[in-house]
C-alpha cells in the first residue's frame, strides 16, 4: 500500500548526465543505459468560485427547462473538471454528446417512473417486478456500457481513451462477484473489489496503448479490514459513553417517566447519528485507499505508470467534511467540495514515463451509446473509482 | 492575438494530428472563408471555414477547433475564437451560457431563480400536478386502491371487526346512506364500521375516520363512542365525502410519490446526505398540503350540517373532543395555539377549524 514513487523533479524528458551520454556515443560496447524516468505531476487549475458560477447557472437552466437541459449541464460540469486537469502542458477533454445522454435519460427515466407507479398496486406489481429483474439482469452490461462511454468521451492530446471490456467480464465481476460477496456475508467483498478494479483497468486504453493492473487481491483485504477496524473500533469507543449515559439516565432518582424517555431518546438519536457518521468515515476510507492503491498499480502501454502520493486519511477527512458542509449549506457547497477534493487528489498524482508522452498512437473508436452512462448516473450505480 | 483586417484572424496554439499524441506549436490563420494551419515541422493544411468545428466554450478552459480529418488546434486565445464564433454563428446558445457563468451577478440571479423555482414548484406546482393526476385517474384504479388499502389495514391488524350492536350498525349505515345520497357524485359510497384498537395492533388508530378514493369511508368504534349524538357523526361522514369528491387521498399519495422522485433527482449525487436531509422538509410540506384539503372537506361538512340541522355545532363539538381526548369537552375547551405550532400540524389547528365552521354557520343564516 505504501509504494509511493520516488520523488523526482517534474519536467520534460530529463536528459541523462552529459558524461554518460558522451560515453555512449563513443563506446558501443557499453551495456544499454537504464531508461530515463520522467515524472509529470498532475495539476488541477479549477477555482471554487468560478465553478460555483458554472454550477449554479447550469442548475438554474436545468430547472427552468424542466430537466431538458440536464445533459448539457452534466457535460459542462464535467468539461470544466477535465479541462482544468493538466498533465505535461496539455489538458484533458470531455466530449460526450448531450443529445445522446438526453435520449438515455429519457429511456431510463421512463422505466424508473413506471417502476415507481406500478410498485404501488398489487395488480400491477408484476410490471415493477419485471423492471426490477430486468435491471438486475442488465446491471453488469450497463456498467460495461458506462465504462465504454466515459472512456470514449475522454480525450488527451487529441487521442481518445478506449475501453475494451466485454459483457462476459462485466457479468463475472459485477454480477457473479457481487453475488458471491452477498452470499459469503461480505467475506468475498474485497475479492469483488479486486476483480472490478482489475476489469476496469485491464480493459482501458489510451489510443492503442492498453493499460494493465499490477494489483493483488490480498491488498484489497488489507484495505477492507482497515475499514472494518475503523468501523468496529469507533463503534466500541462510541458505545462506552452512550451506554454509560443510558445507565446514568435510567438510574437517576427523582426524574419523571416523561423526562426519562426523552433523555433515552436523545441518547439513542445521538448514537444513531454517530454510527451513521462512523459508517461514512469507514466507507470514505475504503474509497480513498482503493483509489490510491489502484493509481499506484496502473501501467499504460508498458512505458507509463501512474502513481499516487496523497494520504487516504486526509482524503477521508476531505470526504467527510465535504459531506458535512454540503448538508449544512443545503447543497450550495457542492461546487466548493468537488473542487477541493479534485485539487487534493490531483496534487498527489503523478505519471512516470520512460518514453515521451508524444509517442502514443490512435486507435479507431466507434461511437458509444450513452444509455449505460445515463443509467449509471440516474440510478446511482456506484462504480467506486 | 493579431488581427489584420475585419475578415482575417490569426491565432497561435497547439496542433494535434489525431493519430498520435505529439503536440506541435501551430498558427491558424483565417482569411475570408479559408482556414490555413501551419504547424511546427513544416506541416501546412487548408480547410474551408465551414468545415471547422468549434467546441463550445467552458470558463477557463483552452478552446478547441476540430477539423474533419480528426486533427485539432487548441488555443488559449479565447477572444479570437469568440470573434470567430460570432462571425460564423456557431455555439450561440452555449456562448450565452458561458457569459452567464462568468459574471457574479448573473450567477447570484441564477441562485435566486433556482431557490424561487424550487420553492414554487414544491409549494404550488407539485400539489397542482398531484391534483391534476388525481382527477385524471380512471375509476377502475380507484376501486383497486380502496380494495387494497382496506386489505392492508385489516390484514395488518390495524382494524378489527366492529363491536357495536347490529342495531346500532344498521342505524349508522342508514344515516350514512342519506349523507351519501346528498353528496352523490357517482361514487359507490360504503361505510365500514371497524374497531380502531384491536389487540396486537402495530399502531392504534383510536377515534378516527378516513376516506379512500373510491368512496369507502372507515369509521372506528372509538369515534362512535366519543360522539354524543348521531348529528356529530353525520358531520364527520359528510366531511369524509368531501375528501372523496375532492380526491384528496389520491392527491396526497401522488404528492408523496412526486416528492420522493424529486428528492432522488435533486440529491442524485449526494447519496447518504440527500435521503436524510430531504426527508424532513418533504414530510413537513406534505403535512402542510392537507390543510387546504381539510378546509375544503370542512366546507362540505358545514354545508351538509346547515342543510340538515341549520347549525355546524355538532362537528365543532366533536372536533374539540377529538383534540382534547376528553368525552366531556366541547368547542369552548379548545385554546388557540401558537402560529408556529399550527404550521407543524398535520391538520389545520382545531381552533382554526372550529372558527371556520362558525363562519359557515354565520354565512348560512
Amino acid at each position: 500500500m505504501t509504494d509511493a514513487p520516488p520523488p523526482a523533479p517534474p519536467g520534460r524528458h530529463d536528459l541523462p548526465p552529459p558524461a554518460l551520454a558522451a560515453e555512449r556515443e563513443e563506446g558501443e560496447h557499453l551495456p544499454p543505459l537504464p531508461p530515463t524516468v520522467t515524472t509529470y505531476p498532475l495539476t488541477f487549475t479549477g477555482q471554487a468560485g468560478e465553478y460555483f458560477r458554472l454550477w449554479i447557472v447550469n442548475t438554474a437552466l436545468s430547472i427552468v427547462t424542466l430537466g431538458v437541459y440536464l445533459p448539457w449541464a452534466r457535460v459542462r460540469q464535467r468539461q470544466y473538471f477535465y479541462g482544468h486537469t493538466w498533465l505535461d502542458g496539455q489538458n484533458f477533454e470531455y466530449n460526450a454528446n448531450p443529445v445522446a445522454l438526453l435520449r438515455g435519460y429519457l429511456i431510463v427515466g421512463a422505466f424508473f417512473l413506471t417502476y415507481s407507479v406500478t410498485a404501488n398496486f398489487d395488480s400491477t406489481l408484476w410490471i415493477a417486478g419485471g423492471i426490477g429483474v430486468l435491471f438486475f439482469g442488465l446491471y453488469p452490461w450497463l456498467v460495461m456500457k458506462s465504462l465504454r462511454f466515459v472512456a470514449a468521451s475522454t480525450t488527451y492530446r487529441g487521442l481518445r481513451f478506449r475501453y475494451h471490456g466485454k459483457a462476459g467480464g462485466a457479468y463475472l465481476t459485477y454480477g457473479l462477484a457481487n453475488i458471491a460477496a452477498l452470499l459469503t456475508g461480505g467475506l468475498a467483498l474485497p475479492w469483488a473489489w479486486f476483480m472490478q478494479r482489475r476489469y476496469q483497468v485491464q480493459n482501458a486504453a489510451y489510443g492503442s496503448a492498453r493499460a494493465s493492473f499490477r494489483g493483488d487481491v490480498g491488498d484489497f483485504y488489507v484495505i477492507g479490514l482497515t475499514g472494518l477496524a475503523v468501523g468496529i473500533g469507533g463503534a466500541v469507543l462510541l458505545a462506552v459513553p452512550v451506554f454509560a449515559l443510558l445507565f446514568v439516565l435510567s438510574d437517576l432518582p427523582g426524574l419523571g417517566a416523561g423526562s426519562l424517555s426523552l433523555g433515552v431518546l436523545l441518547a439513542l438519536l445521538t448514537a444513531y447519528l454517530a454510527f451513521l457518521a462512523l459508517y461514512a468515515v469507514a466507507w470514505q476510507y475504503v474509497r480513498a485507499a482503493t483509489l490510491r492503491y489502484v493509481l499506484n498499480r496502473v501501467e499504460v502501454g508498458g512505458v507509463v505508470r501512474t502513481g499516487a502520493t496523497f494520504s487516504p486519511w486526509r482524503l477521508t477527512w476531505i470526504g467527510v467534511s465535504n459531506t458535512l458542509a454540503q448538508i449544512l449549506t443545503l447543497g450550495l457547497a457542492t461546487p466548493w467540495a468537488a473542487v477541493r477534493r479534485t485539487r487534493y487528489i490531483a496534487q498527489g498524482v503523478q505519471v512516470r514515463a520512460i518514453a515521451s508522452l508524444d509517442d502514443f498512437a490512435a486507435d479507431v473508436t466507434p461511437p458509444e451509446s450513452a444509455l449505460g452512462e445515463a443509467a449509471t448516473e440516474l440510478l446511482d450505480i456506484n462504480l467506486g473509482f | 492575438m493579431t488581427t489584420s483586417g475585419p475578415s482575417s484572424l490569426s491565432l497561435s496554439g497547439v496542433f494535434f494530428d489525431g493519430r498520435t499524441s505529439r503536440d506541435r506549436a501551430a498558427a491558424l490563420d483565417v482569411t475570408g472563408e479559408d482556414v490555413r494551419l501551419q504547424a511546427e515541422g513544416g506541416l501546412e493544411t487548408r480547410w474551408p471555414l465551414t468545415q471547422l468545428r468549434i467546441d463550445p466554450p467552458v470558463p477557463g478552459v483552452r478552446r478547441v477547433l476540430k477539423f474533419p480529418d480528426g486533427s485539432r488546434f487548441e488555443t488559449a486565445d479565447d477572444a479570437a475564437v469568440t470573434a470567430l464564433e460570432a462571425r460564423t454563428g456557431r455555439n450561440r446558445a452555449l456562448g450565452r451560457v458561458r457569459r452567464l457563468e462568468t459574471r457574479w451577478w448573473t450567477a447570484l440571479a441564477a441562485l435566486a431563480l433556482t431557490l424561487a423555482f424550487a420553492w414554487a414548484f414544491v409549494a404550488y406546482g407539485l400539489p397542482a400536478l398531484a391534483r391534476g393526476a388525481a382527477s385524471a385517474t380512471p375509476r377502475s384504479v380507484l376501486a383497486t386502491f380502496d380494495r387494497e388499502t382496506v386489505q392492508v389495514l385489516e390484514e395488518g391488524g390495524y382494524l378489527g371487526p366492529s363491536r357495536l350492536s347490529a342495531a346500532r350498525q344498521a342505524h349508522l349505515q342508514a344515516a350514512f346512506r342519506r349523507v351519501a345520497a346528498w353528496a352523490d357524485h357517482g361514487y359507490p359510497y360504503r361505510l365500514l364500521l371497524r374497531d380502531g384498537e384491536p389487540e396486537d395492533a402495530p399502531f392504534q388508530l383510536g377515534a378516527n375516520a378516513f376516506a379512500l378514493p373510491d368512496g369507502t369511508v372507515v369509521l372506528t368504534d372509538q369515534l362512535v363512542a366519543l360522539a354524543h349524538n348521531d348529528r356529530e357523526l353525520l358531520g364527520v361522514l359528510a366531511h369524509e365525502t368531501g375528501h372523496v369528491t375532492g380526491r384528496h387521498t389520491l392527491a396526497s399519495v401522488y404528492q408523496g410519490l412526486g416528492l420522493t422522485l424529486l428528492s432522488v433527482a435533486v440529491t442524485g449525487d449526494l447519496i447518504s446526505a440527500g435521503t436524510f436531509a430531504a426527508a424532513v422538509p418533504a414530510s413537513l410540506l406534505r403535512n402542510g398540503y392537507s390543510r387546504a384539503a381539510e378546509t375544503q372537506a370542512d366546507e362540505v361538512a358545514g354545508r351538509y350540517l346547515m342543510q340538515a340541522y341549520g347549525t355546524t355545532k355538532p362537528l365543532r363539538d366533536l372536533l374539540a373532543r377529538l383534540e382534547e381526548g376528553d368525552r366531556n369537552a366541547d368547542e369552548n375547551s379548545v385554546e388557540e395555539g401558537s402560529h408556529t405550532a399550527d404550521l407543524l400540524q398535520t391538520h389545520p389547528g382545531t381552533a382554526q377549524r372550529i372558527r371556520h365552521l362558525r363562519e359557515i354557520e354565520t354565512r348560512g343564516r
